[in-house]
């Protein structure tokens, strides 16, 4: 089973927002997330695809053939909403049971069913119980067993997260995950957590202002970004505007950093994107004239346990760095294999 | 935009309504407002010229004034005491509170004959103080005893509307403006107000439209002896052989002061949000 | 502030305590009280022949206006809620607002106006005094229920059981009115606690023969006080009663609601 947008557009009604010539494809028992700040037009994507909202161009695709026109309850499509949506006057086993209801299957057999896929989310033990009964991440395992247990072509998860704490977030980003690939389901993910997407998708979809900005595997994301927006907006990242001086050099305000400038002509403006774990820390002597080093002052000092985030204030700017050395430092040294120019901002 | 029932349904789902509300409530409503203007405006003309007629809408304009403001200063109270309640007993004061608001006016008049009338508890008692039963006692039957009566039922309202406005308003506003020097009656005054403002008039405007227009309570207590406008119009409709465009154009008057009272009560709840 | 709340709860009860007392009350004429214990007005009110018919009548009426309600009000709300559309609530908004600005007085008025036509000749029927508490409820039911669709978050769960396969009549049937079902208890009882004392349109528009209670009420009112009290006091607890269990049927509607937020 493939979901597929090809070539979609929607536009909210009385508004500039929505998507534009959106195509996107999820293979068969892949996870792909789509992230985005909150109005890119991420959450419209799955309504689309969920069928809440009938695209005002393009084809909707499920395992190739056009369900564009079909209502929502005959698309086969698991959702997990943001807040769960458990039916509040039903048993969780009921709750689970109510698609293979809806499909005629008779009380026992659903009724066992239903348990068996409660088993597999480690719900079984309150099959009888009321939602109400339930915390948050009880309540989202409850969800993603109602979502699977018709055996949907597809699975939409709508921020399904993010009303956890932050610890039961961890244990359920991996609970998804394993269900997931034990069903083999081609999964949608929308959140505005990238470190969520990174960790458990196998391709990651940024959106900006309805459309798509790049889409990659969470390395190619994090590597190798678009443009200044997706290194952004995908973890830590210094951001420098610059100019190609010469072949291999790149002038910023805070000095000349040599890098690789293929693809760029001498004069392009160009954004210097360098991770801070790629900056090299120096604790002793610093010399200025050796390309990529600079001396400086801290400014920030950030221990996050494992590492520290510091703000190195140099001439002409700051440079961002993490390091899990604890002395003082005095200058940082950027190599040019760190260096990755963007298009301008 | 929503897939949860077709056009064609809601329709469906929505006429039924809109046939009872233009057949039972649009075609009365109009027929009496076209019939003011039935003989050509002369009904105005003989409205204006009949004393009775000013007299009753002075009436009714006192009362509509007096009852509804007096409904919010108790109803703003009652709130403020309702909400440093527990919720619990909070909720169960509320559905007490709210209990004359189903209550027929009727049974307020004869409470009201029974404490304050000519023979009433409180006019007995009064009178063994020496206040004249033959004063106190007619109290109840002037405009503005009416107005004390209309608040039996008026005051739930206001607090009904008050409430949620001033639960949402946060206290610690009330804190930081006394942290900042303002005294306390200055800090509710400068603060609180202007916040609930919009609820206040919305629930003043709603308590008057009510007021305005009512007629059971007054016509239990006082027959058709009061001089308010919905009485005027009660005798002229129930009269036989009435001047009907007269009615007609009493009736007109009257939806105007309500239907402009409403409008800027809706003004200003739009406002709020 | 705590002070006018304690004169306002005595000025809420002391109406219906004298009510009650003078219904038990022998005798009750220039005392501040009243003397002796009789259950005598109360035995004369369900004796009383036109009250027993108005007491048929108004219940009849009640159980009309409150089938009526549930039969249009409650499609209508939905409509209203599931359009969704700006302009359709503000519509709804005026159309709720609209009693409230043309008095009762003014619509009896317009009743006996068309109703009284060759062509509609129905003033005086049974069915017209029922459209009459129809049309004075209906505002009140479409409100409530578009409020609590609204807190429910109805939207969520239908969206929800449309992903599931549940196409619309299921949809209704399993969520929907199971989800609205202590919100329409609720609404039923306040229309019927308003429909019982409903007296302002009644009064114009009720036939000699279909006269509800509250319109015989009045009459009593010239009578002996303590007939009148009785006579009152059961208005009173009919209304308390179901304004009462109404407020109950709304909490628990309430907790219903307020366990949707996690």
């Amino acid at each position: 089973m493939t979901l597929q947008y090809d070539n979609v557009s929607y536009t909210y009604s009385g508004g500039t927002a929505g998507v534009f010539d959106v195509s996107l494809e999820i293979g068969r028992g892949e996870l792909l997330a789509i992230i985005g700040a909150s109005g890119s037009g991420k959450s419209t994507l799955l309504k689309l695809l969920a069928g809440f909202v009938k695209p005002d161009r393009g084809r909707i695709l499920i395992d190739g053939h056009d369900v564009g026109h079909l209502a929502p309850e005959a698309r086969r499509l698991g959702v997990v909403f943001q807040n769960y949506a458990l039916f509040p006057h039903m048993r969780l086993w009921e709750n689970v049971a109510y698609p293979l209801k809806v499909r005629g299957i008779s009380r026992d057999e659903r009724r066992s069913r239903a348990v068996e896929m409660l088993g597999r989310v480690g719900m079984h033990s309150r099959a009888d119980d009321l939602p109400a009964a339930l915390s948050g991440g009880q309540q989202q395992r409850v969800a993603l067993a109602r979502a699977l247990v018709f055996e949907p072509q597809g699975l939409l998860l709508d921020e399904p997260l993010s009303a956890l704490d932050a610890g039961l977030r961890m244990e359920m980003r991996d609970e998804i995950l394993r269900v997931q690939r034990q069903s083999g389901i081609a999964t949608l993910l929308v959140t505005h957590d990238q470190e969520e997407a990174l960790s458990i998708a196998d391709k990651v979809v940024m959106m900006r202002d309805g459309r798509l900005v790049q889409i990659g595997t969470p390395r190619d994301l994090y590597e190798t970004p678009a443009d200044a927006s997706v290194a952004a907006f995908v973890g830590q990242s210094n951001l420098w505007p610059g100019e190609v001086s010469g072949d291999g050099m790149v002038s910023t305000d805070i000095g000349t950093l040599s890098c690789d400038t293929a693809g760029w002509a001498p004069g392009a403006k160009v954004t210097v994107l360098v991770r801070p774990e790629r900056v090299e820390p120096i604790t002793g002597g610093v010399d200025t004239a050796k390309p990529g080093e600079f001396a400086g002052t801290m400014a920030a000092d950030r221990y996050l346990g494992p590492v520290r985030r510091l703000d190195l204030a140099v001439a002409g700017g700051f440079i961002r760095l993490e390091t899990h050395l604890r002395e003082p430092l005095t200058g940082a040294s950027i190599p040019p294999g760190a260096i990755r120019l963007l298009p301008p901002t | 935009m929503s897939p949860r029932a077709s056009s064609s349904t809601l329709v469906g789902f929505a006429t039924p309504g809109a046939i009872v509300f233009g057949l039972f409530f649009l075609l009365p409503v109009g027929a009496v407002l076209g019939g003011a203007f039935a003989d050509g405006g002369s009904a105005f003309r003989r409205l204006a010229a009949d004393p009775v007629f000013w007299n009753g809408l002075r009436g009714t304009l006192v009362l509509g004034t007096v009852a509804p403001l007096f409904s919010v200063i108790v109803g703003v109270a009652v709130a403020l005491a309702l909400l440093r309640l527990a919720p619990g007993l909070r909720t169960a004061a509320l559905i007490a509170i709210s209990l004359p608001l189903t209550f027929s006016g009727l049974i307020v008049a004869y409470g009201f004959i029974l404490l304050l009338g000519r023979a009433g508890f409180v006019t007995l008692l009064l009178a063994e103080l020496g206040f004249d039963p033959a004063v106190t006692g007619a109290f109840i039957f002037s405009p503005l005893g009416l107005g004390l009566a209309y608040s039996y039922y008026l005051v739930p309202r206001v607090v009904l509307i008050v409430l949620p406005a001033m639960g949402n308003f946060d206290r610690n506003q009330l804190l930081a403006a006394r942290s900042l020097g303002a005294g306390g009656l200055r800090a509710l005054i400068e603060v609180m107000l202007p916040q609930i403002m919009p609820s206040l008039v919305a629930a003043f405007c709603l308590t008057s439209a009510v007021a305005v227009g009512a007629y059971g309570t007054a016509l239990a207590l006082v027959g058709t002896q009061v001089n308010i406008l919905p009485l005027f119009l009660y005798s002229k409709i129930s009269e036989t052989g009435t001047d009907l465009p007269a009615a007609s154009a009493t009736s007109l008057v009257l939806v105007a002061i309500c239907a402009m009272v409403v409008a800027i009560g809706e003004a200003f709840r739009r406002s709020r949000g | 502030m705590a002070i006018i709340a304690i004169a306002y709860l005595i000025f809420l009860v002391a109406p219906m305590l004298l009510l009650a007392l003078g219904s038990f009350g022998e005798s009750w004429s220039g005392t501040l009280l009243p003397t002796g214990f009789t259950w005598r007005w109360y035995q004369e009110l369900a004796t009383d022949p036109s009250f027993r018919r108005a007491f048929v009548t108004s219940l009849q009426v009640v159980a009309t206006t409150c089938i009526l309600n549930l039969l249009i009000g409650l499609p209508l709300a939905y409509a209203i809620q599931a359009g969704a559309r700006g302009g359709v609530r503000v519509a709804a908004r005026i159309v709720t607002l609209l009693p409230v600005a043309a008095p009762e007085l003014v619509l009896a008025f317009g009743f006996i106006l068309v109703f009284s036509s060759d062509a509609l000749p129905w003033l005086g029927s049974f069915w017209l005094l029922a459209a009459g508490h129809l049309v004075l409820t209906l505002p009140y039911t479409v409100t409530a229920l578009v409020a609590d669709m609204e807190q429910l978050g109805l939207d969520h769960y239908e969206h929800a059981a449309a992903t599931l396969g549940a196409p619309f009549t299921a949809r209704l049937r399993d969520v929907t009115l199971p989800l609205l079902r202590p919100s329409l208890l609720s609404a039923m009882l306040t229309v019927a606690a308003l429909s019982i004392g409903e007296f302002q349109l009644s009064n114009l528009i009720s036939g000699f023969l279909s006269r509800t209670y509250p319109v015989v009420l009045l009459q009593a009112f010239y009578g002996a006080t303590g007939f009148a009290c009785a006579a009152t006091v059961v208005l009173l607890l009919l209304a308390a009663v179901a304004s009462l269990t109404s407020g109950l049927a709304a909490q628990f509607a309430g907790s219903l609601l307020s366990r949707r937020a996690t």
